[in-house]
């Protein structure tokens, strides 16, 4: 016998599954940064398809939570939720990088239905939802903003100015979400570590949880148990694969797909 | 370390807080945000102190939390120290104000070009100007006095878009009554009129602009001096018909290459208006002395004596 939230997480999996899928198709039309898109589009399907208070019809009302993806590269994987979510039609996937297309490179609020923040420089997500989230204050509004960062960009230092400002100001109202895929251009252990990485949240006055990135059951709950606590604002280290669900991305940047790797890659996606 | 400012009724500071506040109370949107200028904004933390933020010494978080404001439909003004707040944080400001169209003023605070003179060139804004002017979308206005200033932060608040605005205080020397001024943005102001050479001036410097037209005018030679408080647009118009002088001076406390001088470089080229330039400011240098404000001027050339011995040796 499934539970209601038995079917939640198979639905919300189901909704990850079909990122991915968009995903490996861009890949097989264009470059594509796969690898980070792929590691992120569990937590995608869960804010996108459960969490966020958005209104596809009218993507500037005022009452919308506000997201924004730090790590503009993988746009792929937001533009594919955003469709799927019904901001513009599913087709204009297939037209990445493409002249005049919905679907650019980087995240840019000027080009894509539902992005309110252009990114793609790492290091400036966090501080722009500090903003977000003061403003959201000042109106006495409920409105909540989820940042999305990269693991390899909270090398910047700007996400630490942020922290401490988040922090300082008692923005209950944000969530920084990390997308703990361990890779940049290298492994980033190796290249500039950032362990111990849910305690240096802690220690910046932040309420942290580390949870597996794959595992929707997990994502779920975090993000409904939000704020963690009250008057702090909450991060969520989600512990991912770069490439998760496509073998031949994983640990990959990026990624140009011939025809028989974008069958194989939508095989292990099931798609026959 | 003390700040200096130039003389004037009240403190730069004291007047734009009180000014800040008067627009807030006007414009639901108004907030201001503090990268360690707390003192700018204590009128309005008076009234309104859920809309005054402060960052401390963080220039990047201060012009990222400005832009989240305006994604929220607020209008920040986001104050920091001249030099810091235009380079520490420059990719933020192209980046997230600029690429963002994101309605947010950039006020450079305190430490105006070389304002600081021998306290060091750590502290010296001599790129503030041309940084900020090669951005797509903003404005950048050096106002030359409290009253530009305060003309400025009202237009500013009035527009929509990103600003940078160097604040000053104090009155003009030899200038035009107050009661006599206009002020429109992207509108160069004539503060003397003149028909011999024309001294176009930015910020701070428009002082020696017009010290340098009053010593012109003891050696026979009429000045035309203009305040170009708004660098960016620039008012074409005004350097075309200063043009018609036969000398144009520029003269900003900023490297030349880049700043005022360089902007009406570009002017006069594309015309073909073929008059002699003479641009006075930083000479590709860095202003690396010990003394005053007045004696860094004097020996790096951008004091009124430099503007009349480079109008009378071409004269």
């Amino acid at each position: 016998m499934t539970t209601s939230r038995d079917d939640l997480v198979a639905h919300l999996a189901e909704q990850a599954r079909c990122i991915r899928r968009h995903v490996v198709r861009i890949a097989g039309m264009s470059d594509c940064h796969t690898g980070g898109s792929l590691s992120i589009a569990d937590l995608l399907a869960a804010l996108y398809f459960h969490v966020l208070r958005i209104d596809p019809a009218n993507p500037a009302w005022g009452g919308r939570d506000y997201f924004i993806l730090s790590k503009g590269h993988c746009v792929p994987a937001l533009a594919s939720a955003l469709a799927m979510r019904g901001f513009f039609p599913e087709e204009e996937l297939t037209r990445h990088l493409e002249l005049d297309s919905l679907v650019p490179g980087h995240a840019c609020a000027r080009v894509t239905p539902g992005i309110d923040v252009s990114t793609g420089s790492l290091g400036h997500g966090l501080s722009v939802g500090v903003g977000a989230a003061l403003g959201v204050r000042m109106d006495g509004a409920a409105n909540r903003v989820f940042v999305l960062v990269g693991d390899g960009e909270l090398q910047e230092g700007s996400n630490w100015e942020a922290a401490m400002a988040a922090a300082h100001h008692r923005l209950d109202g944000l969530t920084a979400i990390v997308d703990r895929n361990m890779y940049q251009t290298g492994p980033t252990e190796q290249m500039m570590a950032l362990e111990p990485l849910a305690e240096k949240w802690a220690a910046f006055g932040w309420s942290a949880r580390a949870i597996d990135g794959h595992d929707m059951r997990q994502i779920v709950e975090a993000l409904e148990a939000l704020p963690f606590e009250a008057g702090k604002p909450s991060a969520i280290v989600a512990r991912t694969v770069k490439g998760q669900g496509v073998s031949l991305s994983r640990h990959h940047h990026m990624d140009r797909f011939s025809p028989e790797q974008m069958q194989t890659a939508l095989s292990e996606l099931g798609v026959e | 370390m003390p700040v200096p400012q130039r003389k004037g009724k009240r403190p730069v500071a004291k007047s734009f807080g009180e000014l800040l506040l008067e627009l807030a109370r006007e414009d639901p949107r108004i907030c201001g945000v503090s990268c360690d200028c707390w003192g700018f904004l204590g009128p309005l933390h008076g009234e309104f102190p859920e809309r005054a933020i402060e960052v401390g010494i963080a220039e990047q978080n201060l012009i990222g939390v400005a832009a989240g404001l305006a994604v929220r439909g607020k209008t920040p003004f986001a104050l920091g120290m001249n030099p810091f707040v235009t380079m520490r944080c420059f990719e933020q400001i192209r980046t997230d104000l600029g690429y963002g169209c994101r309605n947010v003023k950039v006020i450079g605070a305190y430490g105006g070009g070389v304002m600081y003179g021998g306290w060091g060139c750590t502290h010296h804004a001599m790129e503030e100007i041309g940084l900020m002017r090669l951005i797509p979308t903003m404005t950048v206005v050096m106002p030359a006095d409290g009253f530009e200033c305060e003309q400025a932060v009202r237009a500013a608040a009035a527009a929509e878009g990103p600003f940078y605005i160097a604040l000053a205080g104090g009155e003009l020397p030899l200038g035009v009554p107050e009661a006599e001024r206009a002020f429109a943005l992207g509108r160069a102001a004539v503060l003397r009129e003149g028909e011999d050479v024309a001294i176009i001036g930015t910020g701070p410097a428009v002082q020696e602009a017009l010290r340098a037209g009053e010593l012109l005018a003891e050696r026979g030679v009429s000045a035309r001096v203009l305040s170009m408080h708004t660098v960016k647009p620039l008012d074409r118009e005004a350097v075309l018909a200063a043009a018609r002088t036969r000398l144009v001076l520029t003269i900003e406390e900023h490297t030349v290459i880049g700043g005022l001088g360089g902007a009406v470089a570009e002017v006069l080229a594309e015309a073909g208006a073929g008059t002699p330039l003479r641009r006075l400011g930083l000479q590709d240098v860095f202003a690396c002395m010990v003394g005053s404000y007045e004696d860094l001027k004097r020996r790096f050339g951008m004091a009124a004596e430099a503007v009349v011995d480079a109008a009378m040796g071409a004269a």
